[in-house]
């Protein structure tokens, strides 16, 4: 009798280690999946008057990714709660009025395969403000409901500027442009 | 020859007689400026529907073909770049850009809020023009930087915008005090306030006296090197040697002044510091 209630507590826990196997795995390759759809190359050698610190420049890549790889998602999903944290200012009020727009006409948008190759073009004598020009390429994939209506893939020039918030630095203008 | 020609020529004409008549097509404008009204011409003929994606905006509609399709300037507010996708049997695309309107307003960033006078490149701003949708300018502006102090021009510079971004940067003034630090593009102009306060203590002093209690030392006047009073709180350290060791007390500055009470009975020399600044030493004798 005893033998049995140990060999189910001992099934029991190998099940259960088994899921949390299961979940860990599942987290860590959706947190790749996610990064990885999102590829960044950050260069501030031109960056001035202030140099950018390797510090900097690391948090600004790692934020920057964080960004692109969260709105992707907002606009593929119509979530605008997957904008918070990211972005600020004028940058955020744009995306979610693009998001509720979104959720309105039932359209939604995909950006997949994205590379940003970036260049900060200009970073602040007290370093509260940093420019940075993106060349991004990624398939533009625009739906409505499940029907493609548009799938290209696309070099788009962006203007960012970003500033440094508590923890992170966030987008407070995200804006395309024809060249630089 | 002269047959082959003709024959190649009457199947270019063919060619192209069918491409116009044939399916539907969206012609996407060349130059938009944000706010603006917008008509994308459309040829073909029957319905279709018409999607626009864009910052701020995704919108469908049904439209006629062979007609006029009509973008509100509310549509087109942000600049950046806009698909606009026309479907009927097919799709068929047109993208465009929208650009930033006149500018409208200037943000200005000035730091620090309060500097030290004699300071080389204390003082930097960083001005970025924006028109009424909040819109970054990207063509090149000049926008006018100025500081100012009661009413005198202390440094003004003019400097072109690149990349949407102008910026300075400035030795602080010779005098506290407050100083106003202007960005203006055209007839708007953003002010932002500076407070110069006094550099490092210069030649400071102090005269003592014993009292039945101790000694009572005081500086004279703090001033910095080019006479501005230094501000109150600056912490002025005094130090007294004595026979039995010594001691050091720290008395902030009030009014201009700052004052201590030290214990020490025997002979002492009494010397003073602020910051990286000596003073003069007093000797003082033992108390009778």
């Amino acid at each position: 009798m005893t033998r049995q209630v140990l060999k189910k507590g001992i099934k029991r826990g190998i099940h259960f280690l088994a899921a949390v196997c299961f979940l860990f795995i599942a987290t860590a390759f959706s947190s790749y999946a996610a990064d990885g759809t999102v590829q960044v190359q950050l260069d501030v050698k031109k960056a001035g008057p202030r140099a950018v610190e390797s510090l900097t420049e690391r948090g600004v890549l790692r934020d920057y990714q964080f960004a692109w790889t969260n709105m992707a998602r907002a606009f593929e999903f119509s979530s605008p709660d997957l904008l918070e944290g990211a972005f600020s200012g004028d940058a955020k009020q744009e995306l979610r009025q693009t998001v509720s727009s979104q959720q309105r006409s039932h359209i939604t948008r995909r950006y997949v395969d994205q590379s940003h190759q970036v260049e900060a073009v200009f970073y602040a004598p007290e370093g509260d403000v940093m420019e940075l020009h993106d060349t991004a390429q990624y398939q533009l994939q625009i739906l409505d409901g499940d029907k493609t209506v548009h799938d290209e893939h696309v070099v788009v020039h962006y203007i960012v500027l970003m500033t440094p918030a508590a923890d992170r630095w966030v987008i407070r203008e995200l804006q395309a442009v024809p060249q630089f | 020859m002269a047959r082959l020609l003709q024959f190649f020529s009457i199947l270019s004409l063919g060619a192209l007689f069918c491409g116009v008549c044939g399916a539907q097509d969206l012609h996407a404008p060349s130059n938009v400026t944000a706010g603006e009204d917008v008509a994308l011409p459309t040829s073909g003929s029957g319905k279709a529907t018409f999607y626009l994606a864009g910052p701020g905006i995704s919108q469908k509609n049904d439209v006629t073909l062979g007609e006029e399709i009509r973008l509100s300037g509310q549509d087109l507010r942000y600049a950046g770049d806009y698909t606009a996708i026309l479907c009927s049997d097919t799709c068929h695309t047109a993208t465009f850009y929208v650009t930033a309107a006149k500018p409208a307003s200037v943000i200005f960033l000035v730091h620090p809020s309060r500097v030290p006078v004699g300071q080389n490149d204390a003082v930097s701003g960083v001005a970025f023009p924006f028109d009424q949708y909040r819109n970054l300018i990207t063509v090149p502006e000049n926008v006018n930087f100025q500081l100012s102090a009661k009413d005198a021009s202390l440094w003004s510079r003019s400097i072109r915008t690149q990349n949407g971004v102008a910026w300075f940067r400035a030795n602080s003034g010779k005098s506290a005090g407050p100083v106003q630090a202007v960005a203006s593009l055209d007839d708007l102009s953003a002010k932002r306030a500076v407070q110069q306060v006094a550099s490092d203590p210069c030649n400071l002093r102090i005269t003592g006296q014993r009292t039945p209690n101790g000694i009572l030392v005081q500086t004279e006047p703090v001033h910095d090197c080019a006479g501005n009073v230094v501000p109150d709180g600056t912490i002025v350290t005094f130090t007294a040697t004595g026979p039995n060791g010594k001691g050091t007390v720290d008395a902030p500055v009030k009014q201009g002044i700052a004052r201590a009470k030290i214990e020490s009975p025997g002979t002492s020399v009494i010397s003073v510091a602020s910051g990286v600044v000596m003073g003069n030493e007093i000797r003082l004798g033992a108390q009778p």
